[in-house]
């Protein structure tokens, strides 16, 4: 049995798809957040200075997608072979594509221009992505409402995850989107996550 | 035996990393590739409308970063078991940090800003990128010229492919980072990989 360590700040942020994994799994590790204060300390402590990083058996990875491909894969949840794992990557590599262009709006620190940036994203952007994720779940998920071979995998968590970052900017923007709406409800219900989900500390990001 | 299919211009690009993997492992498979106008009529064609596509015994797979996963794993050039799989794809992220940042730089119509922010790029973002890289051969390198355990693996390959564009840029770039320079003059030099890197086809990017 390995021992996990995860560090990360105290926040959802690059380190949450891979405590969701935990979650689903049902599988123990230490939780390690530092706020933003205790961080600068511990920075040289990481291979590349950056978090999230994960600890197995004292050596230490980074990376947040690695991680979480690590674990999902540890604890069955990266799909049935290698050819499906593969599938529940190219999901993830789209939602990742997705996140990619929103982030930096995200940090825009000029209040006007961070509200037109997020306006155009979501017209012009975000559209097109939840079409590509519908046509992957079309494509993978077998006629099932998981996005590959009708099983929970981490692209479904990492969806999960997104999903909510999508629904803070625009609560309406899965309205013309069902199957993802009910992909995440899916997720929401299953009996270790809904659990995760009621106790995990709320914070801001 | 399965059939592969590689569709993708007439260019490196981000196919070049999974041509790499093919010709290290020996397998062969179809080089489907599009001159710019041609590329019109077989977009549609395509899930997300985007290429590299991978079509496996007729599944199409998409997400280049995806299939080069994959295609390791297939060819065993993955590491040798899950957890030094999640090394090499730690590389493979840090390595696609600064391939993300130089290629939005890359596609600058403006000659003059191009070139102000290749050479911030040069002078300021790729150098603690390449002691990234340092750090992580010398974490996870059993003190060898191999990125992950004294084996090729996609690491090396991923870093061969990015190298190239660096040094066409800036011929210079790697002159104070000798072990990041032995490892792909070892890349280069394994036989298949000699062969491919003689026969394949000059473009221009």
């Amino acid at each position: 049995m390995p021992s996990y360590k995860l560090y990360y700040f105290n926040g959802r942020g690059r380190a949450e798809v891979a405590r969701l994994i935990f979650a689903a799994a049902g599988e123990k590790y230490e939780d390690v957040r530092y706020e933003r204060d205790q961080w600068p300390a511990h920075k040289a402590e990481m291979p590349l200075g950056q978090m999230p990083v994960l600890e197995v058996d004292g050596v230490k990875l980074p990376q947040s997608l690695s991680i979480a491909r690590f674990l999902a894969k540890q604890f069955h949840l990266a799909g049935k072979d290698n050819f499906e794992q593969a599938q529940v990557d190219a999901v993830v590599d789209t939602i990742y594509d997705c996140l990619t262009k929103y982030v930096p709006i995200r940090f825009e620190t000029d209040e006007a221009k961070k509200e037109e940036l997020t306006k155009k994203f979501l017209a012009e952007e975000l559209p097109k992505h939840l079409q590509n994720f519908e046509t992957l779940g079309k494509l993978y998920g077998k006629g099932g409402h998981f996005f590959v071979g009708k099983q929970l995998t981490w692209a479904d968590l990492l969806f999960f995850d997104v999903g909510a970052i999508i629904l803070q900017v625009d609560s309406n923007a899965f309205n013309n989107h069902a199957w993802l709406k009910q992909n995440r409800a899916e997720v929401e219900k299953q009996p270790k996550i809904a659990e995760y989900l009621k106790n995990r500390p709320q914070t801001q990001f | 035996m399965a059939t592969y299919k590689l569709y993708y211009f007439n260019a490196r690009g981000r196919a070049e990393v999974l041509r790499l993997l093919f010709a290290a492992a020996g397998q062969r498979f179809e080089d489907s590739r599009f001159e710019q106008n041609t590329w019109p009529s077989f977009k549609s064609q395509m899930p997300l409308s985007q290429v590299p596509v991978l079509e496996v015994n007729g599944t199409t797979l998409v997400q280049s970063q995806t299939i080069a996963r994959f295609l390791a794993r297939q060819f065993l050039l993955g590491g040798r078991d899950g957890f030094e799989l999640a090394k090499v794809e730690a590389v493979v992220d840090t390595i696609n940090d600064f391939v993300s940042i130089l290629s939005p730089i890359r596609r600058e119509q403006d000659e003059k800003k191009k070139k102000e922010q290749l050479q911030k790029f040069l002078n300021d973002d790729l150098p603690k990128h390449l002691q990234n890289l340092e750090i992580l051969a010398r974490l996870y390198g059993n003190g060898g010229q191999y990125f992950i355990g004294n084996n090729l693996t996609l690491a090396d390959l991923t870093f061969y492919d990015a190298g190239e564009t660096l040094l066409q840029l800036d011929p210079n770039c790697l002159n104070n980072h000798p072990w990041l320079k032995q490892n792909r003059l070892l890349v280069a030099s394994q036989p298949r990989i000699a062969e491919y890197l003689r026969n394949r086809p000059k473009t221009a990017f």
